[in-house]
């Protein structure tokens, strides 16, 4: 939807009647004074032609216009060539001379108004929003025989011929708003500005065109669908009404108007009809004054009103026209664009795969084509992503409205401290290169650190710095592998998780988050830095370990404390419940979980937060999972989660 | 075999609660929450949720609170937290439980941890039970909360001692009289399920016999419903 902004700055008068805004015909865009919602969908390059025929006492033909316009993302660019855009007078002054053969002549006046041409330009905003200008250059020719007397000897008298030319220029400014897809709104100044020349002949002063300044207010309704009723009316007090219906490639319609400078109240009528291929558009119309055209007028007249449109005042005559326009768009029309996207949740940076299993972004498309349309959409957000993420294609079927999800894929390397505010940005692609649509939407990218709050994304912060945990895991395994080769290899796993608690979660302290809002959770390496954490962070911090080095390790969500939350962890010792008195003599501390493999295994509950030995923290975990998740049917009831690691 | 004697009277529902030992024959001792050791049952020991009780050899526990009394036999264990009577929504609940304890979730995430969990070395295979055996112990106690009223207890106590004392699942007797509970309250799909389990054990001629006759019984039971 693009803006050619050709504001008629007599009046809004179209050659070819006045579109819909569900018009599919480009021809109307052309005709700069019935476009007065400056609405184009030309994408690349227009031309466009008007031939007519004007059925005066003797009937003449003419071309009426040339035009091209060229768009340029949300700009648009037109020029218009105008040598039909012209009306000659021809006044007989009064005056008589006698010639010397005896014969009279009567003095004549001859004035003759052009518009040349035109310039406009156009900006979208968006695409509810448009706004642009236009420059028209104007000529006023005015010419009038006149009889001078020369005194000397023998005095007589000799014809003359007083003339003067006057350019001009004028421009108007004009906006655009689609309030939806069956109401839009037009506004646009008259005469707003007028510059260059000006008669210097006191008598040719009060024949220039009038140049009242004023504005023209339209609204255009869709009340059912392929038709369209607008209205426009003027501050100098005249009006149109137009309806107009399309079907396939064919319109029709019609316009009638008032000018307050003819009669009678409905002066006239514009009826049009059209064909459309993808190359070409041909439009019929014609203009039919309901007052009796072919009859001469008195100056007087014409003296008291003058002249404020060329192509219509009382002294037109009825036409037929004929429009051919040209869209030679290498730049293909679009088959399918953005109703809307709706961001389905914000971006924590650390759920790298949580963003390739689950869409981030859904848009709402329609397709505007009669075939099916193949669709790829792509997304990028600002900050995250140099290149433009594909998600899976869907095929829409013709004239259909769909929705289609958007992932993004988040580099491994990506940090950031802060959360920030940052943009999106949606692409829709069908055989062609370019995007036929594209969409920005605001999104919250979260730090690095953010969390949601679901015990089960934890897994992201604790997968993150595997590596890190790995490295200090197997650093301090090898300082024990004395003890750890004495031992049974069915011990292995509980005595490794043993020696990893006392050496790195023992020593911590307990800390709260230091964000007062959100959820944060450090990596396992600052937990490690820092010398502690919260219940999370601990967690996090103890599950790396354990997984890094082989041990399964599952968190568990304590949701019944109150408001405050709490998160420890189960870790997978690999003993079969027969092996569980080589670890203890107490069967309430130790679960049966069934592996993947249909193994029975034993499952130890360990509390991060006790900040003491092994034992103890084995001893608290086991004695709060037996009371929350076991004897108050914690987990039945979903008070208590169990979220495996891996 | 020495017939386990138990007393329980029961005024109104019983909920856990704390206990007062009334009395103590023979050998009984107590473990409290997630304690390693063991300590001596004694007369007016105070007992909570998070204790367990066994009893030895021709050994007796009785126990106490304002509303009910619960006598614990020889060679038995029990969790205080299962000295309650629980409904069937409950039962249903505990089983559910259970199971989702047992089967980790599998999250849909990629895992590149080629760990394998678990080994075979060191495997303690205990084909026979001993009288002493810990599992046999928790079994009686679950079989004493049955005979007292506390069924549904005594099935979420029998599933719990399967799960980490599984030589005990051969113990076809004992699952048979369980698994009549189940039946009796009208839970058939988890009878039948059981029943068939217990018919893959080796039987007695009477013990196949009756296994037999009630999944014949679940079955037309289920085909009325």
């Amino acid at each position: 939807m693009f803006f050619n902004v050709n504001i008629q700055s007599q009046s809004s008068f179209g050659l070819n009647g006045h579109p819909g805004n569900t018009s599919q015909f480009n021809s109307f865009f052309y005709n700069y004074e019935g476009n007065i919602s400056n609405f184009s969908k030309l994408r690349d390059w227009g031309f466009s032609a008007i031939y007519g025929l004007e059925f005066a006492k003797s009937t003449n033909s003419n071309l009426y216009s040339i035009s091209v316009s060229k768009t340029l993302d949300n700009h648009n660019l037109s020029a218009r060539f105008t040598p039909g855009y012209q009306k000659e007078f021809l006044f007989k002054t009064g005056e008589t001379i006698i010639l010397e053969d005896s014969t009279s002549q009567s003095l004549t006046s001859d004035f003759t108004y052009k518009e040349l041409f035109g310039l406009g330009y156009s900006y979208k905003f968006s695409e509810n929003f448009s706004t642009g200008f236009s420059f028209r250059y104007f000529n006023q020719e005015f010419n009038r025989e006149a009889v001078t007397a020369v005194f000397n000897d023998n005095p007589y008298l000799v014809s003359d011929n007083l003339s003067e030319k006057i350019n001009f220029w004028r421009g108007d400014v004009g906006i655009n708003y689609f309030l939806n897809e069956r109401l839009n709104f037009s506004l646009a100044s008259m005469n707003l500005l007028n510059f260059g020349e000006k008669a210097k002949d006191s008598e040719f002063e009060q024949y220039e065109l009038k140049k009242d300044i004023g504005v023209v207010f339209g609204f255009g309704l869709v009340p059912i669908k392929r038709t369209a009723i607008n209205f426009v009316y003027e501050t100098t007090n005249s009006f149109q009404f137009s309806a107009n219906c399309y079907l396939e490639n064919f319109t029709f319609g019609f316009t009638l108007f008032h000018d307050k400078y003819q009669s009678p109240t409905i002066a006239g009528l514009v009826p049009s009809v059209g064909y459309k291929s993808e190359l070409f558009e041909v439009l019929v119309s014609g203009i039919k004054y309901f007052s009796n055209r072919n009859i001469e007028h008195g100056v007087s007249g014409f003296v008291e009103n003058g002249l404020s449109n060329i192509i219509n005042n009382p002294y037109s005559y009825d036409r037929l026209l004929l429009t051919v326009s040209f869209n030679l768009n290498t730049i293909p029309e679009k088959s399918v664009e953005f109703l809307d996207v709706k961001i389905d949740k914000d971006i924590y940076p650390t759920f790298t795969e949580n963003y390739l299993d689950y869409p981030f972004a859904y848009g709402t498309i329609v397709n505007l084509t009669d075939k099916y349309v193949n669709v790829k959409p792509l997304a990028k957000i600002e900050g995250i992503n140099e290149e433009s993420i594909q998600s899976p294609a869907s095929s829409i079927a013709p004239h259909d409205t769909a929705e289609v999800p958007f992932y993004i894929i988040i580099p491994e390397k990506y940090h950031s401290d802060k959360t920030a505010l940052s943009y999106a940005d949606f692409y829709l692609v069908t055989e062609n290169e370019q995007p036929d649509d594209q969409f920005q939407k605001a999104i919250l990218v979260n730090s690095s650190n953010s969390w949601d709050g679901r015990v089960s994304d934890l897994y992201y912060f604790i997968k993150k710095d595997i590596d890190f945990s790995m490295t200090n895991s197997k650093k301090i395994l090898n300082e024990n592998k004395a003890i750890l080769d004495t031992l049974p290899a069915v011990l292995e796993n509980f005595y490794k998780a043993k020696i990893l608690f006392n050496k790195f979660i023992k020593n911590l302290v307990y800390t709260s988050d230091p964000r007062a809002t959100g959820e944060y959770v450090q990596f396992p390496h600052e937990t490690f830095e820092l010398k502690g954490g919260d219940c999370d962070d601990l967690s996090v911090f103890y599950s790396s370990l354990l997984e890094s080095v082989g041990i399964q390790t599952a968190l568990v969500d304590y949701k019944s404390d109150g408001t405050v939350r709490h998160v420890n962890l189960l870790f997978n010792t690999g003993l079969s419940p027969g092996q569980a008195k080589l670890i203890t003599k107490n069967d309430t501390k130790y679960f049966v979980r069934e592996s993947l493999e249909g193994k029975d295994e034993i499952w130890l509950p360990v509390e991060t937060t006790s900040l003491t030995d092994f034992e103890t923290a084995w001893k608290i975990g086991s004695e709060k999972f037996n009371k929350e998740a076991v004897n108050d049917f914690g987990i039945a009831k979903g008070k208590v989660e169990i979220i495996d690691v891996y | 075999m020495k017939k386990i004697f138990v007393f329980i009277f029961i005024t109104g529902i019983i909920s856990a609660q704390t206990f007062t030992v009334e009395n103590v024959t023979g050998e009984a001792s107590y473990q409290k929450g997630g304690e390693e050791s063991w300590k001596q049952l004694q007369k007016g020991t105070v007992v909570e949720n998070d204790v367990t009780i066994v009893t030895g050899k021709k050994s007796e526990v009785k126990l106490s609170d304002k509303n009910t009394k619960f006598a614990l036999g020889e060679s038995s264990a029990v969790s205080v937290s299962s000295i309650k009577k629980m409904s069937i929504d409950d039962l249903l609940l505990a089983l559910a439980m259970e199971d989702m304890i047992h089967a980790p979730e599998k999250l849909n995430k990629s895992s590149d941890n080629t760990a394998v969990y678990g080994t075979k070395e060191g495997e303690v295979n205990s084909p026979l039970l001993k009288p002493d055996d810990f599992g046999l112990k928790r079994l009686n106690g679950a079989k004493q909360l049955a005979e007292n009223g506390m069924e549904e207890s005594a099935v979420v106590a029998e599933r719990e001692t399967y799960r980490k004392y599984p030589d005990t699942k051969k113990l076809a007797s004992y699952r048979i009289y369980f698994t009549d509970i189940l039946y009796k309250k009208g839970l058939y799909e988890e009878a039948l399920k059981e029943y068939y389990e217990i018919g893959k054990l080796e039987l007695s001629k009477e013990e196949k016999d009756k296994v037999d006759a009630k999944i014949e019984s679940v079955k037309m039971k289920l085909v009325s419903e």
